[in-house]
């Protein structure tokens, strides 16, 4: 490589950074909060429709956002649900831990979001696979403190 | 209300085998870490941790959470009503504090 080819990339590898720094960093901490949690990356993660996340497209305060996570799957064919915020300071919300004493796969509750981001729930079935699902919901005014 | 007051409901109408939803509402602030404007110092968090929920004393569900839920979090869940019995909840938050609550099934 040459001395012209190398500052070029390098100036171009600047650029990009400075264009996005804030999608970049808040991208990352979602995927070291999923390694972290779910013990699998996020890449890897297959989107279904056999969720559906039920949540408003616009919310008014970020403080209190109803989100309801179904699924089409049996709960006996389900281990574990959670729900991560994108772009949350903490992304992962809450986990539950789903048994066939569940009969279905319902879970609805009210969380806090920043900012505008992808509501994401990820399950995991039995045979040991990941697939998941998300949601944007534009906020507002933030709820975080 | 004080924190770690909880409202759980049932159904008061079902058939036995039906899957139902157990609805709960707890008091507690669910404050995520901060730092205090004036004084600059750090306030640890307070929230609720983990919440299990038992059909006569055999577990159905743990649902563990964070500052991410909102304050006096709303939680709903569904359960399938095998038959009379007791649904309880038994939830827990970082400073200690623990509660529980029941509440009486009767199916037809």
């Amino acid at each position: 490589m040459d001395r012209r080819s190398f500052i070029l990339m390098g100036a171009s590898a600047g650029l990009f950074a400075l264009i996005s720094p804030r999608y970049a960093f808040a991208s990352s901490k979602l995927e070291e909060e999923v390694r972290k949690r779910v013990g699998v990356s996020l890449s890897q993660i297959q989107q279904s429709d056999q969720i559906s996340i039920n949540a408003p497209t616009i919310a008014e305060s970020g403080a209190n956002i109803p989100v309801t996570v179904e699924s089409t799957i049996p709960a006996e064919r389900v281990e574990h649900l959670w729900v991560f915020a994108d772009k949350n300071p903490v992304p992962w919300i809450t986990d539950v831990k789903i048994t066939p004493a569940n009969g279905q796969v319902y879970f609805s509750t009210r969380i806090k979001m920043g900012e505008t981001s992808n509501v994401r729930a990820i399950m995991k079935l039995k045979d040991g696979s990941h697939i998941m699902n998300f949601k944007e919901v534009k906020v507002t005014a933030g709820g975080c403190g | 209300m004080s924190v770690g007051t909880g409202i759980l409901r049932v159904p008061s109408n079902i058939k036995k085998g039906e899957v139902f939803r157990v609805q709960m509402v707890i008091t507690h602030p669910m404050t995520p870490p901060r730092r205090d404007p004036q004084t600059g110092q750090e306030v640890p968090p307070y929230t609720l941790t983990k919440l299990d929920l038992f059909f006569n004393d055999t577990l159905v569900s743990t649902i563990n959470m964070g500052a991410g839920v909102s304050a006096n979090p709303f939680i709903a869940i569904s359960m399938v009503a095998q038959d009379n019995g007791v649904v309880k909840i038994v939830y827990e938050d970082n400073r200690g504090g623990k509660w529980e609550k029941t509440a009486e099934l009767k199916v037809s």
